[in-house]
Parts: C-alpha cells; sequence; structure tokens
C-alpha cells in the first residue's frame, strides 16, 4: 500500500476523532457517581490507614468494588472542582478539618448521615468531633475520622536544666497557667541564655484563640474577633514578646530544626500529630523529649472526616463501609500505622496505643494525649474565620517580628477586618 | 498539493464569483482547518472558556461549591479600595525591579564571556541555561537554606568579612531581595543565551572597522555592541516582564512555613505577597472564587500597562531610525 500524505492525515484525523468520540461516550456512560457496583472513595496520602483500606476491600468484596483512590496535591481545590463540574464525584469523600468550615455551608451536595442512623454511634466518638461535622441546618455532613489534641512537648534535660519541673506529671500539675508558663519561659532564659520556650508569638496567640470556643466569626456571620476570648490571645502574644520569651526564629526553616535539636528551643505546643514531624526533623533527639499538657486547657488542631456525595448511589451501603473503616479497631489501627489519633475514646485504652515511645524515652504518650483530646471545647468554625482571622494573625507577626507598635497593630488589623467584614457580608 | 489554492484564486474574478459560488472555503479547505484544529480546541476548552468564565464569576459571588450570586461590579468596586491588592502591586514592582536589572546586566556580561570562549562552547551554554529548566520549587527550598539566619550561606559570607547577621526571610527586604535574587539567578543564563544570539547577529566588519577606529573594547561595547544589540534588549526586557509580574512560587515556596498558617501570606508586613500570591490567597485561603477572579483582571490590566509602556519603547525606536 502507497502511503499518500493526505491519506496519512486522512488516517490520523480518523483516529483522533475516533478516539475523542470513544473518550466522550465513556465520559457519558458514568456521568456522576457509582454504577452500583462500583463504589469510589477518595483521600488524601496518610488521610487513612493503608491496611485498613485494604482491610475493607476485601471485607466489602462480595458486594461492592471499593475504588480507595488517594489524591495527590491540593485535595480540596481538586474535590470541589469535581464536584461543582458535576462529573466523576467520588461516592465517599474524606474532607479535612480545616476546610470543614466551607463544606458545611454547601450540606445539600452531601448526603445526611443521621438519615443513614449516624445517631447510633455518636457516643461511640467524641462529642465535640462529632458536633464538627453537623451543619448550621443540623444535618450531618462529615463522620469522624481523627482528630489532634494540642500538648506540651519539652526536653527532659533542658528543663531540669534550668531547674523548672521535669517529669511530665510535674510540668501538666505546675505550668498550667498562661502566667506560670511565661514565668517558667523567663526562668529558662535567665538560668540558659540563648534558650527560649516557642518559636514566636503566633505559637501563643493562636493556640490560646484554639482553646476558646468562639473564632472570629459567630454562627449569625457577625464578627466577633474584637472582642474578649481575641483581645485576651493577642494581650497573651504581646506579653510574651515584652518578657522576651520567643525567639525571633521563623517557623519551619532549618533554623528552627537545629535550635530544636541542640535544645535552644527546647519546647513547643503541638498537636499529637507533631510527635511524627518531630522524629522526622530531629531523630538525633530520641529519648530526649517528653509530653505534658499544654497550659490552661488543651486545644485541638487538625482532624478530618469522611463524607457521602449526593452522587452516591448506595449510600446505605457506604455509610456501612465508613462505620468500619473508622470503628475503634480500625482507628487504632490508623493510629499506629498513620499516625492519626483516634476520635473514638475506647481506642485509648487498646495495647497498642499503651506502648511506651523510645522517643519520649518510654512515657506513654496516650496518657497525656487520651486525656486532652476528651477535654476540648466545642468552637463555632465559620466559613468566614480564615478570611478575617488572617489580618489578626498577619499583624501579632509584625508585633512579634519586625517589632511593630502592639496598639497600632492592633488598630490596623481591626480597619483592615472591618473593610474585610463588609466585603463578604459579614456584619461588624 | 499546496499549490492548489494558491493558483485557483487569482483566476476568480470579483464578476463570476457569485456564479461559481460552489466549494467555499470552509467546504474545500475543511481538511486543511481539521488539521490544525487541535490546537484551537484546546484552546477553547483549556483558554477561552476559562478566561470567559473568571470574567463572569467575578460579576459574582461564589465560595466554589454551592450557588452563585449575583455581584455587580461590587468586586471590582472593592478590588479598587482594596489596599492589600495596591501593596501587592507594589510588591511585585520592587521584586521585578531588583530581579531584572542585575539579570540584565549579569546576562550581558555573561554573554559577552560565551562569546569570546574559545573551548568548550556548548558545555557552558549548557551550564548557563540549566537554572532556567530546575523546578522553582526545588530552587526555592535550596535558596531558602540559602538565605537562612543562623545556617544560611549568605549570612556564613556576611559573617566571614565582619559583617552581622540578617535575617532574611524575617524582614521586609531581606525578603523581597531573596526572592529577587533567586528570580535573577534562575533567568540570567536563559538571557544570557538569547543576548548570545544576538551578539552573533552583529556583523564583524563593524567590529573591524572600530578597532581600525582605533577603538578600545570598552568603548567598542559601548558604541558598537550595545547599540546593535537593543532589539534584543528590548524582547529580554518585555519577557522579563511579562514573568516577574507573575512571580508566584518563588514567594509561595520560600516563605511558606510547616505550621498552619496561610502559605500565601507573605512573610512579615506582607513583604512577599506578589499580585498572583494575593489572587490565590483570596480564591484558595478564603474560598471567595468571585473577588478572586477579578483580581485576576486586575492583575491582568496591569500586565496590559506594562506591555503597552513596552510597546511604546519599542514604536519610539522605529521612529528614530
Amino acid at each position: 500500500m502507497r502511503l499518500s500524505r493526505r491519506g496519512l492525515l486522512r488516517a490520523g484525523l480518523a483516529g483522533t476523532a475516533a478516539t475523542a468520540l470513544g473518550g466522550l461516550a465513556s465520559g457519558c456512560a458514568v456521568p456522576t457517581g457509582s454504577t452500583g457496583r462500583n463504589m469510589v472513595l477518595w483521600y488524601w496520602s496518610g488521610g487513612l490507614s493503608d491496611t485498613v483500606v485494604k482491610n475493607a476491600k476485601a471485607r466489602y468484596d462480595r458486594s461492592v468494588d471499593l475504588d480507595a483512590i488517594q489524591i495527590g496535591g491540593y485535595y480540596r481545590s481538586k474535590l470541589i472542582t469535581t464536584m461543582a463540574g458535576n462529573a466523576h464525584i467520588p461516592d465517599i469523600a474524606g474532607l479535612k478539618g480545616e476546610d470543614m468550615a466551607s463544606y458545611l455551608p454547601n450540606a445539600d451536595q452531601f448526603v445526611d448521615l443521621r438519615t443513614l442512623g449516624a445517631d447510633k454511634y455518636k457516643s461511640q466518638y467524641l462529642s465535640w468531633k462529632w458536633d464538627q461535622g453537623i451543619a448550621d441546618d443540623g444535618s450531618m455532613v462529615g463522620f469522624p475520622i481523627d482528630c489532634g489534641p494540642v500538648a506540651h512537648f519539652y526536653q527532659y534535660a533542658v528543663f531540669r536544666k534550668a531547674g523548672l519541673p521535669h517529669e511530665p506529671e510535674d510540668v501538666s500539675r505546675e505550668l498550667d497557667t498562661w502566667e506560670k508558663f511565661f514565668a517558667a519561659g523567663e526562668r529558662l532564659k535567665k538560668r540558659i541564655p540563648g534558650t527560649y520556650l516557642l518559636t514566636d508569638v503566633n505559637a501563643v496567640f493562636e493556640n490560646v484563640v484554639q482553646q476558646g470556643s468562639r473564632r472570629y466569626v459567630d454562627k449569625d456571620r457577625n464578627f466577633v474577633g474584637d472582642r474578649e476570648h481575641v483581645r485576651n490571645a493577642w494581650a497573651l502574644a504581646v506579653e510574651a514578646k515584652r518578657r522576651g520569651i520567643v525567639s525571633s526564629i521563623v517557623n519551619g526553616t532549618p533554623d528552627q530544626i537545629s535550635a530544636k535539636e541542640s535544645g535552644r528551643l527546647p519546647s513547643q505546643l503541638g498537636a499529637s500529630w507533631a510527635t511524627g514531624d518531630l522524629k522526622n526533623e530531629v531523630p538525633k533527639t530520641e529519648g530526649r523529649w517528653r509530653v505534658a499538657q499544654m497550659p490552661v486547657r488543651p486545644s485541638n488542631n487538625g482532624g478530618s472526616f469522611l463524607s457521602i456525595t449526593k452522587a452516591c448511589r448506595e449510600p446505605e451501603r457506604a455509610f456501612e463501609i465508613i462505620a468500619w473503616l473508622l470503628n475503634a479497631d480500625n482507628q487504632a489501627q490508623g493510629f499506629v500505622d498513620a499516625g492519626l489519633f483516634p476520635s473514638t475514646p475506647a481506642s485509648y485504652g487498646m495495647k497498642k496505643l499503651q506502648e511506651p515511645d523510645p522517643f519520649f524515652d518510654g512515657q506513654v504518650t496516650m496518657d497525656v494525649f487520651g486525656p486532652a483530646a476528651q477535654k476540648i471545647a466545642v468552637a463555632y468554625n465559620s466559613p468566614y474565620d480564615v478570611a478575617l482571622g488572617q489580618p489578626i494573625k498577619d499583624e501579632i507577626k509584625n508585633v512579634g517580628v519586625l517589632g511593630k507598635d502592639p496598639k497600632q497593630a492592633w488598630e490596623d488589623a481591626m480597619s483592615k477586618c472591618r473593610r474585610i467584614a463588609k466585603h463578604l457580608g459579614v456584619s461588624y | 498539493m499546496a499549490t492548489v489554492p494558491a493558483l485557483e484564486k487569482p483566476t476568480m474574478t470579483v464578476a463570476d464569483a457569485p456564479a461559481v459560488q460552489p466549494k467555499t472555503g470552509l467546504r474545500k479547505y475543511w481538511h486543511l482547518y481539521a488539521a490544525i484544529s487541535p490546537f484551537y480546541l484546546l484552546f477553547l476548552a483549556f483558554g477561552l472558556v476559562p478566561v470567559g468564565f473568571s470574567l463572569y464569576l467575578s460579576f459574582h459571588r461564589w465560595d466554589g461549591l454551592g450557588s452563585m450570586e449575583w455581584a455587580g461590579l461590587s468586586q471590582y468596586q472593592y478590588l479598587l479600595s482594596d489596599s492589600d491588592f495596591w501593596q501587592s502591586i507594589g510588591t511585585t514592582i520592587v521584586i521585578w525591579a531588583l530581579a531584572t536589572f542585575p539579570m540584565i546586566f549579569l546576562a550581558m556580561v555573561t554573554a559577552v564571556m560565551l562569546n569570546s570562549a574559545v573551548r568548550y562552547k556548548n558545555l557552558y551554554r549548557f551550564a548557563y541555561f540549566l537554572p532556567n529548566v530546575t523546578s522553582v520549587v526545588a530552587i526555592a527550598i535550596v535558596f531558602g537554606s540559602i538565605f537562612s539566619t543562623n545556617f544560611g550561606l549568605v549570612n556564613a559570607l556576611l559573617q566571614a568579612v565582619g559583617l552581622d547577621q540578617v535575617a532574611w526571610l524575617n524582614t521586609p527586604w531581606g525578603i523581597k531581595v531573596a526572592i529577587a535574587t533567586l528570580m535573577t539567578w534562575q533567568w540570567t543564563g536563559y538571557n544570557a543565551i538569547i543576548f548570545l544570539a544576538g551578539l552573533q547577529t552583529i556583523p564583524s566588519d563593524l567590529y573591524e572597522a572600530a578597532r581600525i577606529d582605533g577603538a578600545g573594547p570598552v568603548q567598542t561595547f559601548f558604541r558598537v555592541t550595545l547599540p546593535l544589540l537593543r532589539p534584543t534588549l528590548l524582547f529580554v526586557l518585555v519577557v522579563s516582564t511579562v514573568t516577574g509580574l507573575q512571580s508566584f512560587s518563588e514567594p509561595q515556596v520560600l516563605l511558606q512555613t510547616t505550621a498552619n498558617e496561610s502559605t500565601f501570606s507573605g512573610g512579615p508586613d506582607h513583604a512577599g505577597r506578589t499580585m498572583v500570591l494575593y489572587f490565590f490567597q483570596q480564591t484558595f485561603d478564603n474560598n471567595d472564587f468571585g473577588y478572586g477572579a477579578a483580581v485576576a483582571w486586575g492583575i491582568f490590566l496591569v500586565v496590559v500597562l506594562f506591555s503597552i509602556i513596552n510597546w511604546r519603547l519599542l514604536q519610539r525606536r522605529g521612529e528614530e531610525q
């Protein structure tokens, strides 16, 4: 056969057209959700235990093909793009805790888990965590995966050398207010010059805000970032700066890691998952760290949910799978595999969670995190919190880093918030 | 086959055109259009439609998931009064200037040196081009270490000559300088190659004539090389403007922290928050997709403005000649 240029062009075109049509056809065949047999689950790397997912596949193999996909990159943006595009929506979707506030106003895009009998599981889960998955209209969007109780990580030998309480029980008991915590910081700095209790003022500000039961915007769309609870956090952060207990190191830089390793930053307020970060960043410090309760009361940082989208054709089966994936046994496995701190208190007493951790010189960290997780206050999480919290966090950073006058910084933050609130339709 | 239309066209006169009619452009040449269609179809799907949608979006309020709400011109009104947006324009221009002028100088010096290099010419060109094809994210991570306060290379050098440490990534000017240095490093080699191409178009008899007239190397550079390199220089300036005004990954990666704070806020006093970074913050941190789209169109206008300035510069040059 003679190959002419024209013939080749035609063949190429026909091929392209066929592929395009084929793609179109297969695209139309599965517009949204599952075919019934097929059940698609979206999550991210480390979002669920791989072992548990594998077990779930085998367990439900007779009724569904559970297709669990780890979505890389910017998870939220991919999920909402798919949902807005109304095609190939997963049946079960993981929702990250920090994005929860933006999903909840769109509860109509998800199946209300109460209609599938979720309430009968409620007593097995941390109540504040359970409430975080519920939208304003009362419908339940997210089923709890994990949570992130915040505690006080510190280096035993450094605290001892500075003449501070150094046994975990003593630290928890004696550094139980911000005043005592700051005083300890002053003592630390005086006894071992060049040593700081915390990295920056934001560590104080954000933890104090997180401890409270209110953030920046309330349920009725009122700006509350100018109220007592935020002013108090601001004042404490400014005080930390004034008393010189925070370093000038930038969070997340090699400088910070080296300061942790050398003991010049022997303390941090971090969520349970910070354990994993510490082990990765400063492996040489194994055995030097301990965990105690943070001052005042524990707060939460992170933790995610599983949801069932409206596109799911078999919500009952999907719910059955979710409830199994996230039962107390499997949550314990999730902690072992991926450091996911269980939202099921029944897991805390299990043997595999009561293992002494050599990184903490044999301390059973669950003794601290477990009780902490059960004392967290639930705060209303508004979809406008990010936009209206950021100017305040930015300004307290300017106070901490650039030495900006706190009064001026507060005024600047408030005038910015006023402008943004107006733009977003939040009443100031 | 390409000659067919060219031969046929002139034979058709205006008078008999309506009578002949049968095969008009599209029907006759459909396969040619089909052959070039993939680009246009892809551009339509991934270029034109999103551009149009972003314009539509900028007249709405949308959280990315729920229903859209008509907002009229209010997003643009807010944009004009948004001091953060104006600050981000200033930041972008300062970083652009800090990066572009040293970069052009260094690129030109490099090009002149490459032009006179005798051995390993291609190796040098390859080496200088390499930073441009390296991932910005990887570069930014390395530069984050270079500019770190206690263990950074830059501060080590400063201390070696007896100067104090600078908290590069924690002061407004330090941040801008760090981002600009990164961009300079990344683009110098690329532009040096372009300058090199420009240098090689300059006829050598001009240099000979200059030498005969008694011009030294410096005089030759300023009187012969530079004027003839002007078109290349303007091209480099235009390209650097368009890329520099859209800098995003550099500050984003350089200033991101492990803490759960926004990666788009650009460090203390928003010193590194460029226009595109601000757009990302509004869109993906605040889920304010309508306003994000308006910011994107604001950025578009700024880039257009700069393009017009560049174009005017080119025009004036044309008139002079």
